[in-house]
């Protein structure tokens, strides 16, 4: 089983994934941001975004042997994946967690109009089905109840679902 | 174009399952009209959402050309632009009820966000 964890920068996928690695066993986990720097898995650069531009063809290869892993990334549902777990967090919220990241005013912002506008929400129900999409809302939850989410929906234990936030209120 | 001919911009906000607009003056400072959303039925998302678009569009035309509007230039945000489908299902609806409104659609832009953290995915291909 390979299973997706994605959402919008800010979500907190890395700092949920973290605390669940240590509780499966049987699961690799694969942080593809990481993998992307390392072996330079990527095309071009996006100067104004300060962000590299992913090979997702090459990432996609670079993978295609592992089975039983979670991919971390807001890239991972770009991937053939069997359930993707999509990390949700109130736009407002977001920004500020962003902020407090210490990254840029514009990146931020860019950021919470990408959660406020179900980007990655949409691009996941896109390339992978309302059967295999695990919506899970992270704005008033600790990371470890994220990660006791995401660990229902690694085991199986959680139904799908997608669409039950509606944050577009922050752009007008 | 006429000189009593006056323009706006139609900021259209399509996202997973609903879609917003904001009409404001050409320099994007001054709004003239705000919807209040058309949102879809979820269990008939596809269909609910062109159609909540439209009746959203609909009911905001009045306002907007009362308000001295006879063009809209329209930027769209949306994951529709992401896709191949761009833009989305929702923007496209809103489009064509403005246009059947009465009013003239100028240049349609798509200025939807990217998310990024260091990296991003590339635009216009979805990948898997
Ligand atoms: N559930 C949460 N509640 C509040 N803050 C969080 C939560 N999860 C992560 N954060 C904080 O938000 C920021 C972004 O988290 P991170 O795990 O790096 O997100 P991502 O990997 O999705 O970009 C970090 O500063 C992190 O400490
Ligand atoms: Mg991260």
């Amino acid at each position: 089983m390979r299973i997706a964890i994605t959402g919008t920068p800010g979500t907190g996928k890395t700092t949920a994934t973290t605390i669940l690695e240590g509780r499966l066993e049987d699961y690799d986990v694969i942080y593809l941001n990481d993998l992307l720097e390392r072996e330079g898995l990527y095309t071009s650069v996006d100067e104004e975004r300060d962000s590299k531009v992913a090979d997702l063809d090459a990432l996609e290869e670079r993978l295609a042997e592992r089975d039983d892993v979670l991919v971390e990334s807001h890239l991972s549902h770009h991937l053939p994946a069997d359930r993707v777990a999509v990390l949700r967090c109130a736009p407002e919220v977001l920004e500020k967690r962003l902020r407090e990241r210490g990254e840029r005013t514009d990146k931020a912002h860019e950021n919470a109009e990408s959660e406020a506008l179900d980007v990655i929400l949409s691009e996941a129900v896109d390339h992978h089905g309302l059967e295999s999409v695990y919506e899970i809302d992270t704005t008033d939850r600790e990371p470890t109840e994220v990660a006791d989410e995401l660990e229902a929906v690694v085991r199986g234990t959680r139904a799908p679902s997608a669409g039950e936030v509606d944050f577009v209120g922050y752009l007008t | 174009m006429a000189d009593d001919d006056k323009w706006g911009i139609a900021h259209v906000h399509a996202s997973f399952n609903n879609t917003v607009m904001t009409v404001t003056d050409l320099t994007g400072a001054e709004t003239i009209a705000k919807s209040s959303g058309g949102t879809a039925v979820k269990q008939n998302r596809d269909e609910a959402s062109p159609y909540a678009a439209m009746q959203m569009a609909e009911s905001i035309a009045d306002e907007i050309k009362a308000a001295g509007i006879t063009g809209l230039h329209v930027r769209v945000r949306g994951p529709g632009g992401n896709l191949q489908k761009s833009p989305g299902p929702g923007a496209q609806a809103t489009i064509r009820a403005l246009a059947r409104a009465g009013l003239e659609i100028g240049r349609i832009e798509d200025v939807t966000p990217i998310p990024h953290d260091g990296s991003r995915a590339p635009k216009g291909k979805g990948g898997y």
